[in-house]
């Protein structure tokens, strides 16, 4: 745990890397946390409301600052702030890499939740043997089995004593465990997962896709052309055709396939989606600014 | 009985517009897989964005240093992973260390250091350096918060790597920050480059928040219209897309541009200048080996439109 081990000079919020002070210190917060976690649900929840919004508030606030509050330029180690703006300016500085720290850590207990919340939802099933128990048993397993090896691995190669890990020779059962369900497996799993999508692509293709109205075929002649500018061989034949007619003419040298796709994507296709950005870019200014000021309400209330 | 009358055949219109789906399926599959037994090389025009990610990353000093962010994972190898070996192979042969992160998916730092492994020993094969894990690159892992780290990055690049663990050849684990990748490095802007390949929505992650370092994206094939936005404004000095952007590179690598001599690519926007091929060398890979499978599939997928329209055209007409 790294925290605060940017922060120089040595406090009482430093501790060295592994030592026991540090692991002391990381357990009295773990146990503080778990306190304020568990007091907050014995507070009124009129006043847990405005807890979390205090909280929101102040964490959209730091980057709100960091943004616009004039940046320290041209900054040496040593240099000391003179006057407050400049204080306050170089706080900013040094505390986004720690607030950087605190949204990894933050980030990856939701990944922990996420772990909390499957396990719950299967485990439930296969206690209850409700239907498809056994598809969770297999999930509940492989979890447990990645796990266990993957945590494993990660252990003996952390230790200096076993570096010659990096050569396959030297590996035992774990690290062969490890990469036959993570190279093996999970790897090729994924592969083949998001390879069934040009299945469902083709299918909807020869479905869905038709002139139906005059902007349904104007999307279709366009992607049709964009679709053939992506085939080399097309390209090459088409651009030959028209240079055989005249190399010389502009009008007819747009003609060529990569003329016409470019085109659209130049002129049609960036420009739209600039416009579409635009709206968009508005829209999560407005949600930005709801969810920081506690007035977004769609989320559910604390 | 009704049982006994024959169900009126089917027209040409409804046939064409009920095609099974087993067989749509199972055409495709073809389709799709005899081209990967066979190396082909097609004829080719290469594309502006591939041209720029070409040309800037040649025009990158030899032996300087780079950040790859790698966020895809096996589910894009298709595309991603032939980006990231094209990419590997021009940084390796120009001896240029990195830095790599990942802030899409935790398996992505696995994916892309095995992808390393690969082209190190491709390379070696052929008289190129060993790359070293720590000497040469240095692997930061996964990063959970994507903002928050790209904005450590902007701000003080050293405390992103600060308290990281690398696995240096042959010893045991050490503090990244230690590792001769980060010798003079004091901000983002010693990096000459930040790399993005990336099969997911990163890549406004990125753009929106590193402001002080070049960038250069290497994204999947449906990815290239939003990210052309982003080419086309100068945010991006250039742009490696799926398949079609691997291919360009590979070829890029075999002859450069504005190089006379067979399959001479030639580019206006670099006119007078001759940036170099690798010429002899190992300079095709997953670009070649699918670009004849992707002219396959997208003819399919025309001719399916073109069936699946020309039965309800007929349809039409009968029904006048």
């Amino acid at each position: 745990m790294n925290l605060f081990l940017q922060v120089d000079p040595k406090s009482f919020w430093n501790a060295p890397h592994g030592s026991t002070e540090l692991t002391v210190k990381l357990f009295a917060a773990f146990i503080i946390g778990i306190g304020i976690a568990v007091g907050l649900t014995f507070i009124p929840a009129q006043l847990r409301k405005w807890v979390v919004r205090f909280v929101t508030f102040g964490a959209g606030l730091f980057y709100v600052l960091f943004w616009i509050f004039p940046r320290p330029i041209s900054r040496a180690p040593t240099d000391a702030p003179r006057g407050a703006i400049e204080g306050m300016s170089f706080w900013i500085a040094d505390s986004q890499p720690v607030i950087m720290t605190l949204t990894n850590v933050i980030a990856g207990f939701m990944i922990g939740l996420g772990i909390y919340s499957l396990l719950r939802v299967h485990f439930s099933k296969i206690a209850k043997q409700q239907r498809d128990w056994a598809f969770s048993a297999v999930l509940v397993i492989s979890m447990l089995l990645m796990v266990t090896l993957g945590y494993a691995d990660f252990l003996q190669r952390q230790d200096p004593a076993n570096f010659g890990l990096a050569d396959q020779k030297n590996w035992g059962l774990v690290n062969y465990g490890k990469d036959l369900l993570f190279d093996g497996l999970l790897q090729n799993m994924d592969a083949g997962m998001f390879s069934i999508v040009a299945f469902y692509i083709m299918s909807a293709a020869y479905r869905a896709f038709r002139a139906r109205s005059i902007e349904a075929t104007i999307l279709l002649v366009t992607a049709l052309i964009v679709m053939l500018s992506l085939m080399g061989v097309v390209e090459f034949m088409w651009s030959g055709a028209i240079d055989s007619i005249s190399k010389d003419n502009g009008l007819i040298q747009s003609f060529k396939l990569s003329a016409i796709s470019g085109w659209l994507k130049g002129t049609i296709q960036t420009p739209a989606i600039r416009g579409i950005d635009f709206g968009v870019g508005i829209g999560l200014l407005a949600m930005g600014l709801r969810l920081w000021l506690s007035l977004e309400k769609t989320g559910g209330e604390a | 009985m009704a049982m006994d009358q024959q169900a009126a055949p089917l027209t040409l219109a409804e046939k064409l517009q009920s095609l099974p789906k087993p067989m749509i399926y199972g055409i495709l599959l073809v389709v799709a897989t005899i081209p990967l037994f066979f190396s082909v090389k097609l004829p080719n025009k290469c594309i502006d964005p591939s041209i720029d990610f070409y040309a800037q990353a040649m025009k990158l000093p030899d032996g300087s240093k780079v950040i790859i962010c790698s966020d895809w994972t096996n589910s894009t190898r298709g595309e991603s992973k032939g980006e990231m070996e094209a990419l590997l192979r021009i940084l390796m042969r120009k001896n240029i260390k990195f830095v790599l992160l990942s802030i899409g998916d935790p398996q992505a730092p696995q994916v892309a250091k095995d992808t390393i492994r690969e082209v190190t020993s491709a390379e070696e094969l052929h008289g190129g350096k060993h790359y070293k894990e720590f000497e040469d690159y240095v692997n930061l892992g996964y990063f959970p918060s994507g903002e928050g780290t790209i904005v450590s990055i902007n701000n003080n690049v050293r405390s992103v790597a600060q308290g990281k663990k690398d696995f240096p050849e042959g010893s045991g684990p050490k503090d990244a920050l230690q590792s001769p990748v980060f010798e003079g490095i004091k901000s983002v802007s010693d990096f000459k480059m930040f790399f993005l390949v990336t099969a997911s929505s990163t890549n406004r992650t990125v753009l929106e928040r590193l402001t002080n370092c070049p960038m250069m994206y290497m994204v999947s094939g449906v990815m290239v219209p939003e990210n052309t936005s982003y080419y086309a404004s100068g945010q991006l000095k250039g742009l490696c897309g799926g398949v079609k952007g691997v291919y360009d590179l590979e070829n890029l690598m075999e002859v450069g541009i504005n190089n006379p001599g067979p399959g001479q690519i030639t580019s206006d926007k670099y006119k007078g200048e001759s940036i170099p091929g690798w010429p002899g060398k190992t300079n095709t890979g997953k670009g070649t080996a699918y670009y004849l499978a992707l002219h396959f599939t997208l003819a399919l997928l025309i001719i399916a439109v073109i069936v699946g329209n020309l039965g309800m055209y007929l349809s039409k007409r009968r029904a006048n």
